[in-house]
């Protein structure tokens, strides 16, 4: 049973990409928008939130994700897993620098912040950073 | 097996469905390295731009907004067309209409480029070309640079791509459809060259927000 638009080459109508087309160009419009509002954080959060959305849009119409063989997936999750690694491995040890990020006005007058060592104060952070780091390696 | 598939299908492979499957999932494979390889890039983007936030924000002011907002419409629609010429391959004996939607497909990354190098253009006049012609403008701090150098790597990188996948659709265009290796009967060449352009036109949905939606407001 197939969920969704047929989008087979062999049966495709050109109405789902279509469709998806304009979903993309339109959510493109309304994060641009965001841009001139004075979200603050939440416009990069929305942006690229919607810039995810449209990528899954991509994935599984225009890259053709959905429907057979579905193997594919495994090539394609894996490639967001290791990605997921990669982020959430790095961010484990950056967020655990102290003084990471620096309480800003640039760092220094040059504008280059100079990270400190990792657990250098007796604080909570190190076993933090251990906590991330398992809970990373246990997904 | 029908003869006429004959000079298509490799040695190793039973049939050609077999053949295309194994295609689709070596391009896969290739787009798992390739997210890695562009995560690694936007990753270190987002570390910069959290530790100068206002660095960044000061230095992406001088982004052509236009020329990315062009760009991003461009490569959305070429993705489009390159999904109608997949489905052409796969539904009509005559190759007109693949033909037709592969130009046009090859028009707009090659329009990409041209709006990219005027981009460039107009950078270069800006005076944002870090070591070659940069100049720190006010509230940038040195840190700004970094925009600039994230900047000029990322939508270098991006363009290099993106003329690869020009390049593959002009030899599916010149060398296998004219030879009549893409048919409805075996297309996965063609798909497969579609797969990568569109993984190119993702990487530019998260450029567009790195570079063009920041310190707008």
């Amino acid at each position: 049973m197939t969920i969704g638009p047929e989008i087979d080459a062999r049966r495709a109508s050109a109405i789902p990409f279509v469709i998806a087309w304009i979903v993309i160009l339109l959510t493109a419009g309304i994060s641009a928008w965001t841009a001139f509002l004075g979200l603050g954080i939440w416009a990069p959060v929305i942006q690229f939130g919607v810039a995810l959305f449209q990528t899954s849009l991509l994935f599984v119409l225009f890259m053709r994700l959905k429907g057979a063989p579905s193997l594919k997936w495994v090539f394609a999750v894996s490639g967001f897993f290791w990605l997921l690694f990669l982020f959430g491995l790095s961010m484990t040890d950056y967020s655990n620098r102290r003084g990471w990020p620096p309480a800003q006005a640039g760092g220094s007058q040059l504008g280059y912040h100079q990270p400190n060592s990792i657990g250098a104060s007796p604080s909570s952070k190190p076993r933090k950073a251990m906590r991330s780091a398992l809970i990373l390696s246990a997904v | 097996m029908p003869a006429d598939t004959q000079p298509m299908l490799e040695i190793q492979y039973a049939t050609l469905e077999q053949q295309g499957e194994t295609a689709q999932f070596g391009i896969w494979v290739f787009l798992t390295q390739e997210t890695i390889f562009f995560g690694a890039l936007i990753f270190t983007y987002f570390l910069y731009r959290i530790t100068y936030p206002h660095e960044f924000v000061a230095a992406a002011k001088d982004a052509v907004l236009w020329c990315g907002t062009l760009n991003f419409i461009i490569l959305v629609t070429s993705s489009l067309t390159m999904v109608l010429a997949i489905n052409a391959a796969a539904q009509d004996e005559s190759p007109k209409r693949m033909v037709r939607w592969l130009v046009v497909t090859v028009l707009l990354g090659c329009l990409f480029l041209i709006v990219k190098g005027y981009e460039y253009y107009l950078d270069f006049e800006d005076r944002v070309v870090p070591v070659v012609h940069f100049v720190v403008k006010p509230g940038e701090g040195s840190a700004g640079e970094l925009f600039w150098v994230f900047y000029w790597i990322a939508t270098g990188l991006h363009a290099i791509h993106l003329t690869i996948g020009i390049g593959l659709v002009l030899y599916m265009l010149l060398w296998r459809i004219r030879r009549g290796e893409i048919t409805p009967r075996y297309y996965a060449p063609l798909e497969v060259v579609g797969i990568y352009w569109s993984f190119v036109d993702t990487v530019w949905l998260f450029l567009y927000p790195c570079i063009y939606l920041v310190g707008r407001s």
